[in-house]
């Protein structure tokens, strides 16, 4: 889970770079319509970032409880 | 709020102060040797860097300043202090023995760093008028965080983190009205400024007056 | 439940609308950009979203505008394509006022796509030949009239900003969520200190800590929006300053919750920081505006916009959009309130 999300982030800041590459400005053609991609990703990319790291926390807690339930029995 | 029992407070304040000779040569040492800095670091100071650096020194001699006015007395010698007197009364001692000591320290440190760095003010008496709402406000806003800080084990660092956004209105008014008494900017209204700064010190004293009693109780 | 619902709704409509509503027609720019009064000038205009070569009913008209009273008509015109018209302008003999240069506007006014807007396009300068007493009468022989509007739902063109004024619908809701998320902490760190139960600062810990996140992404947005069209990403601008200092003082509230081994301590503590360093937080407001030009629209400090940066299209999705994202925000701090709930109960079992 966490790699794949580096990769995706990875791959978020990377892409712009590269379609940078050339002559083609790739954010400021098409009306800059791609400044509101970006846009978009980085505020979905950052609320899915702080529900994986919600989502782990759970995880441990269910272990915490799973393992209390082993003790107990 | 027993007023009677504030003129003993503050006495209190100084006569502490009067033992521990060392913390207080020890806060003139550091701006002594800051404005040194200053001195050996840049060739020409400009007007504009002069005032930053100025504020800069203040600031950051008040912060070591007003930090240590929680953790000299012992836990156990304040609760008692807090059983004797009223706790708010306590607090506002300790406001005006900063403030006071925090505008010597401010006229220190502009004795000696004009006599280093050039002495570029052209209004005088602005100045010394922003000399004292400037210790007065940092006064207010760093006695009350130290309250906070001194709760915790590393309190000066704590004391730098939590004092820096709440400064930070109060830094940036004194910082523009010391620039015009610098002639730096030329701007005639600057009473609104200044009614901005006695503004944010009200709204700082009347908080620190409510929220007071939800720090000393343990 | 409803609320989510709400949300979720809010939001797809903000991201439908916001990206699939067409930009109204803007004249790019004019080529050549100067004239002498005189002469006669062949000015090709360069359109955004235009439809210069649709044909239409009526016939499409262009001028060049100084003031209310004086405005100059094309001689004669024709599309070359969409997006760019050529059009040739006799210019009169002497300026308005007996100026020396004006600066036109440019006008075009077209059927079905309304009338669009270049300030200063043209740049007009008096030849120093011969002046004529009188103004020309070209000034006043086509006075800018029955201009049309656009039918339909559009957003407006503006120069350098082009489609990414759909980020007003995305990266400005951030700094409401941020707002209401960190009134919220306040509100319940006010309630935490007249009433301690846990409960209370939990929530107050957990608004504070979603109200960072959407900070942050404000933040980066806004650096991703500034750099393409401010030309950097950070231009200490007040509201990235305000954001700046408020997500200080949060991560400052963190610091010190953590610093206490007693967690009541920590609590009463970091309740008490919170409301003292918010309510100092808003002198900033009135005080920063006075010292920093801010490159946002509603320049002085306003956090709303003016009528100029705003119109009602853009109101109908920007309202919801707000909305929708605030309730998102209380969604996810909701999560977190329940997760620290959870973890409370457990380490209470587990002693």
């Amino acid at each position: 889970m966490r790699k794949i999300f580096i990769i995706i982030l990875f791959l978020a800041i990377s892409l712009p770079a590269v379609w940078a590459e050339g002559n083609r400005d790739y954010m400021r053609e098409t009306g800059k319509i791609n400044v509101v991609v970006a846009v978009i990703l980085v505020i979905f990319l950052g609320i899915v970032w702080y529900l994986v790291r919600l989502e782990r926390k759970l995880t441990k807690l269910e272990h915490q409880i799973h393992d209390a339930h082993e003790r107990k029995n | 709020m027993n007023w009677k029992s504030l003129i003993p407070l503050l006495h209190k304040e100084f006569l502490l102060e009067f033992r521990q000779r060392y913390a207080i040569s020890g806060i003139v040492l550091y701006v002594f040797s800051m404005v040194f800095v200053v001195y050996i670091a840049s060739i020409r100071v400009t007007p504009p860097v002069w005032n930053v650096l100025f504020w800069l020194i203040v600031l950051f001699a008040s912060i070591n300043a007003v930090v240590k006015s929680f953790v000299q007395e012992s836990g156990a010698r304040q609760l008692y202090y807090y059983q004797l007197a009223d706790p708010v009364a306590l607090l506002l001692a300790k406001i005006i023995y900063n403030a006071l000591l925090l505008f010597v320290l401010s006229a220190l440190a502009f004795a000696a760093y004009s006599l280093v760095a050039g002495n570029p003010v052209k209004d005088p008496a602005l100045f010394a008028l922003v000399l004292v709402l400037g210790s007065l406000g940092f006064s207010i806003a760093f006695t009350f965080i130290a309250s906070i800080a001194a709760k915790a084990n590393n309190s000066a660092t704590l004391m730098a983190i939590l004092s820096f956004p709440v400064i930070l209105p109060i830094l940036l008014t004194l910082v523009r009205l010391s620039s015009i008494a610098l002639r730096l900017i030329q701007d005639t209204s600057y009473t609104r400024d200044i009614l901005n700064l006695l503004a944010i010190d009200a709204i700082l004293i009347t908080l620190t007056f409510v929220l007071f009693p939800y720090i000393w109780k343990d | 439940m409803w609320w989510k619902t709400l949300s979720v709704v809010l939001i797809l409509y903000s991201l439908c609308t916001g990206l699939l509503v067409p930009l109204k027609s803007g004249i790019e720019r004019a080529e050549p950009a100067y004239a002498r009064s005189g002469q006669d000038v062949n000015i090709r205009f360069y359109g955004y979203n235009t439809f210069f070569a649709k044909p239409s009913g009526e016939a499409v008209r262009v001028w060049l505008y100084a003031d209310e009273a004086h405005a100059l008509a094309a001689r004669q015109f024709r599309a070359i394509n969409d997006t760019i018209l050529e059009a040739v302008f006799s210019m009169p003999v002497n300026l308005p006022d007996g100026k020396q240069t004006v600066y036109l506007n440019a006008i075009i006014d077209h059927p079905a796509a309304g009338a669009s807007l270049l300030p200063s396009a043209v740049e007009l300068r008096q030849d120093t030949g011969t002046v004529a007493a009188a103004l020309d009468s070209a000034w006043t022989a086509h006075p800018v009239e029955n201009l049309h509007v656009q039918s339909g739902f559009s957003f407006p063109y503006q120069n350098v900003i082009y489609e990414s004024i759909r980020n007003t619908y995305f990266h400005v809701p951030m700094w409401f969520v941020l707002l209401f998320l960190f009134g919220a902490s306040v509100v319940y760190s006010v309630k935490y200190l007249r009433n301690p139960v846990p409960e209370n600062d939990r929530r107050a810990s957990a608004y504070a800590e979603t109200g960072l996140l959407f900070g942050v992404l404000g933040l980066l947005t806004g650096m991703v929006w500034a750099k393409y069209t401010w030309g950097q990403p950070w231009s200490n601008d007040i509201k990235q300053l305000m954001t700046a200092v408020a997500l200080l003082i949060y991560l400052a509230y963190f610091i010190l919750r953590r610093s206490f081994e007693e967690y009541e301590k920590g609590a009463r503590l970091a309740a008490v920081y919170n409301i003292f360093a918010f309510a100092s937080l808003v002198p900033l407001l009135y005080i920063v505006p006075r010292m920093f030009a801010s490159l946002h629209p509603g320049a002085t400090g306003n956090p709303a916009f003016g009528s100029q940066d705003l119109d009602n299209t853009m109101r109908a999705v920007f309202y919801p959009a707000i909305i929708g994202w605030t309730l998102l925000g209380f969604w996810v701090a909701h999560l977190r309130i329940r997760y620290q709930r959870l973890y409370d109960r457990v380490m209470d079992i587990e002693g």
